[in-house]
Formats: C-alpha cells, structure tokens, sequence
C-alpha cells in the first residue's frame, strides 16, 4: 500500500508540470496534504481526487487539447498512409490524400468559422465534430492501406487520367463532408435541440445494419444482394429523420407555430446529417474491415472455365480504367492480380455512395420534416385551413390555438419556479395552477405567466 | 431561466466551513473532514471561489518540521459576504421547499427556440 501510495503521490507531482502555472499550486496543495491524510485507503483517494482534479483542470484547458488531439490524429494519418514502394501505383494517391486531407482538417475550421460562427453550444454538437474527424482520418488510413494493397503489382494498375480526376472528385467530397459537418455544428445554423443526436443516432443504426449485411462492402454487380437495402435505407433513414426532427422542433418552437417551411428546413438539414453519417460510417467500416483482412475480401468474378484463377476475370474485359492497354498479365501473376484486382475494388460503392448520400437526405428530409410540422400545425388550428405562405412564426396569432397537456405543464413550472424565487405568493401559485388546469386556449395560459419576468 | 444564482450543495458547505471561523486560516485536509467531501470535489470547488476573489489562498509561512508547507484558505471579505448570503438563502429556499414540498426546479421551464 505504502508502495502504491508513492507511486500515486510522484505521479500527481510530474502531471501538475501539465497546469498552466497558475494552477499548479494547487496540484502541489494536494500533494502538501497527503501526511494529514491518514495512511491506507483514505490516502490512496485523496490522492485519486488530485489527479482527478489535475484531470479535470488539464481538460479545461481545451484548445491545447484540441490542437494535441489533431496533431496525434494527423500525425497517425501521415505514419499509416504515407509509406508505399515506389512500383506500387497507389503510392503517389495515398500521398495526395494525405496532404490534403490533413491540410483540409486544419484549414476548414477556420474558413467555416468566419462564415457560420464558433461551434453551437451543447454537447452533441462538439461530440459529432470530434466523432467526424475521427471517423475522416479512419477512413483517409483504412484506404490507404487498402490502395496499397490492392496495388502491389503496380506495373498493371497504372492510374490513368480519369482515374485520377475520380479520386480528387472523392476527395473533395470528403472535404465536403468535413465542411459540413463544421456547418451544420455551427452557431448560426439554427438546428432544433435534438435534430442532431436524432440524426446521428439514426444514422450510425443505420450504418451498423447496411455493414452487418456487408462487411466488405457491396459488390459492383447492381444484382448484389444486399443493394435493394440501400435502397431501402436511403428512403427510409432521412423519411423517418425528417418525420421526428420536424415533430421536435414542432414541440420545440410552441408555444408559436413552426411554418412548413422551417420544418423543411429543420427536416432537410437532420436528415443530410442521418445519411452523411450513415454514408460515412458505412464506408469507414466496410475500408477499415478491407484495410485489416484483405486476404478474407471475396474474389470478385468467376475464373472462366479451365483458364485458372484469374484468367476469367482478365479475359472478360478487366478492369478498363486502370488497364487501358489491356496488358497480358504473365500467368504467375494471375491469381495475385486477381486478389489485388478484387481487394481494390471492394468498398468502392460505399465510397461511390458518399457522394449523393447526403442530397438524398436533404430532399427526402425537406419533405417529411415539412409535412410533419405540416400535419401539426393544421390540427393545432382552430380553422385548420391551408397553410400557403405562412407568416413568420412569431407573429402567429396564438390566441386560437388550444393547449395541450405539455403546455399546461410547462406553464405550471414557470409558475412554480416564480414562487421559488419569491415572484408569487402560495395563494396566488395555487389559483394560477388551478386555471392552468383548466385553460382550453394557449392565449389562456400566456395571460397565467404574462406578469412574470423569464428567468 | 430560473435557475437559482445559488451555489451547489457542495460549494455550500465548503462556504459554511470557512464562514463558521472566518479569521482562521485552514487547510485542505481539515476542510475535506469538516465537510465530508473528497479531494477532488473540494479543490475544483476551492479553485472557483478563488478565482471569484472569495477566498484568499497562501502557503504557509516558514518550513515546519517533519512535514510540507501548508496551502491555507480562508474567506475574503467579498466571500465572508457572499457565503453568509449564500447560506441565508440556502436557509430560506428550505423553509419553501418544506412548505410547497413540490418539485420546484425540477422542470426546465425555458421554451428553446429551433
């Protein structure tokens, strides 16, 4: 115990070297304290609760740590994806990918920053960027090494021009992706409070699910089994976002109307973040499981009849964009050619699918989160006629729109709250919580709350 | 937002602490004792009352024998203000909760806007 005390005691002295200066004494009070503390166990946990607190003073600090965080993430990226033989073709990719992509995590901040503001508060947002970049860098290395290895035989995968425009396409919506996911965590977008987690969460499920039925990623045959559940999927996911997200900003915006158009909004923006997410996720799976057991990615085609391994493949016409002059591949080579063939190939629709994933999700979410907040608002009306265009929401005349328990009870708590805070007498809480109770209209409950100051 | 300007329940105690002597100067050992609270919960707790200016801070004078130098807190004028403030309102907002026995703040009462 004595030893363990020791260890614990000089690791809360080398870790307060971490505190800006101003904090450091602190760290060093702690460790004057430790002869009061009686030895054992309470020792031991006074000892936890200063490193607990050199913990949480260090993560306060937390630009440094963002600026570690990346560093580490960057330099990982570099030591993975930059190494490559110079006879392998995919080398010089992975290079450029790399580059840039290490160069747009460290600019779009900044640029994205000046246009749409400093990162919205609340947990979720700063969750997802960290999540993103975790998720980008993943994806950048796993296809790295997946390139590389699917391109050993680098004299018969010679990169091509337009094969080359077909990867800086990919990643600039990488890029893409990066700058949204920095757009739609920013101040100025004005996303309802759940739309996000909402849209992440049902997005990941998503992913977990399209992996699970495809772990090496769906095959470039349109006949592949599991392509009618993307299918599925791409309609399902931002429908089913664009529905919830555009009933939570309903609830959210009340007790004013949300109009059908910023439930559109809010619908288009959840749902291009469900099927980015899912998009991304999927393809960071599917690369990082290539990445890891490419040996275990199935073949792709049928070796023709008698003509070994690989042969079909080759005879059947190849691969036209990375084999342009239809080179004769020497027959000890076939079945590595084969392997590597098929190993570049896999997850390649994944990949394809990032590139229109995230429109999908913004009409289909537009629509379903418009006709949510659509059929919310037509039945909160008295009248219930067509919308047209609506006035801004909060020049809705709120008079004629009935109360729900919900509002009763939020009235209630504004009520409670103001008594706690001395603004009303218990008389006077009872007999405003009795009309609450009773109130048919949301003009009824405003007038219940009208006289008290928010906050 | 009616959230009380109030301090938590472990900011309180740590403010009746120092408040029951206010002159004497104590460490952190005998304040983690007189308030039941672990060192990781006291100091962060320490940490904001003296950035806020309510309670000095120093080591204590001269080396002592057999043992490290002291880090001595004790309320500064501003914070002997506050804490008895604090500790008055702690005191009313029982006697309301014992009275109400409601569920008062429970609730978040702010409507957010999309």
């Amino acid at each position: 115990m004595d030893r363990f005390t020791g260890v614990l005691a000089g690791l809360l002295g080398r870790s307060a070297v971490l505190l800006p200066a101003a904090r450091r004494e602190w760290a060093e009070a702690v460790l004057a304290e430790m002869g009061e503390v009686p030895a054992g166990s309470a020792r031991v946990a006074w000892l936890c609760g200063g490193l607990w607190l050199v913990a949480r003073e260090v993560a306060t600090v937390r630009r440094v740590i963002r600026v570690l965080a990346f560093a580490t993430g960057a330099v990982g990226l570099v030591w993975i994806g930059w190494p490559g033989a110079s006879s392998n073709s995919a080398t010089p990719l992975n290079r450029v990918y790399v580059t840039g992509t290490v160069v747009a995590l460290a600019v779009l901040p900044w640029v994205v920053r000046g246009h749409f503001g400093p990162v919205r508060s609340g947990w979720a947002p700063r969750a997802a960027r960290v999540g993103g970049y975790a998720m980008v860098l993943a994806l950048i290395a796993a296809k790295a090494v997946k390139d590389r290895y699917g391109s050993k035989l680098g004299a018969y995968f010679v990169i091509v021009p337009e094969f080359w425009v077909l990867e800086m396409v990919l990643l600039l919506v990488i890029v893409g992706y990066v700058a949204g996911l920095f757009i739609l965590t920013s101040e100025r977008i004005r996303l309802t409070r759940w739309g996000l987690p909402v849209g992440i969460g049902f997005g990941a499920v998503t992913a977990g699910m399209l992996y699970a039925l495809a772990p090496f990623g769906v095959g470039v045959d349109p006949d592949g089994p599991s392509l009618k559940w993307w299918g599925v999927a791409a309609l399902a996911l931002p429908v089913a976002t664009g529905l919830l997200v555009g009933q939570l900003a309903a609830r959210n915006t009340r007790p004013t109307v949300l109009t059908p158009e910023q439930g559109a909004l809010q619908g288009c923006l959840a749902a291009s973040c469900a099927t980015a997410t899912a998009a991304l996720l999927v393809a960071v799976l599917t690369s990082v499981t290539i990445a890891l057991f490419p040996h275990r990615v199935p073949l792709e085609g049928t070796p023709a009849a008698g003509g070994g391994p690989g042969a079909g493949y080759i005879a059947g016409g190849g691969c036209e964009t990375c084999d342009p002059v239809n080179t004769v591949i020497p027959p000890g080579l076939r079945h590595e050619y084969w392997v590597e063939i098929s190993v570049g190939q896999a997850g390649m629709a994944p990949l394809a699918f990032l590139s229109f994933a995230p429109f999908v999700g913004a009409g289909l979410g537009a629509f379903a989160g418009g006709f949510a907040s659509r059929s919310r608002g037509t039945r909160g009306r008295a009248g219930g006629g067509p919308h047209g265009p609506s006035p801004p929401a909060p020049s809705q005349p709120l008079g004629r729109l009935r109360a729900s328990d919900a509002d009763r009870e939020q009235v209630i708590g504004v009520l409670k709250a103001a008594f706690a805070q001395g603004r009303l007498t218990k008389g006077e809480l009872d007999a405003r919580v009795g009309h609450a109770f009773t109130s048919q209209t949301c003009a009824d409950l405003a007038a219940l709350t009208a006289d008290i100051a928010p906050g | 937002v009616a959230r009380r300007s109030g301090s938590s329940a472990q900011t309180l105690s740590v403010l009746a602490s120092l408040e029951a002597d206010p002159t004497a100067w104590r460490h952190g050992y005998l304040l983690a004792t007189e308030t039941g609270l672990r060192s990781g919960t006291l100091y962060p707790v320490l940490i904001r009352l003296a950035e806020r200016g309510l309670v000095e801070a120093c080591w204590e004078d001269g080396q002592p024998a057999g043992r490290p130098r002291r880090h001595l807190y004790r309320l500064s004028s501003d914070g002997l203000a506050a804490a008895r403030a604090a500790l008055a309102e702690q005191v009313r907002l029982k006697h309301r909760h014992a009275a109400t026995a409601g569920r008062v703040g429970g609730r978040r009462v702010a409507a957010r806007g999309a």
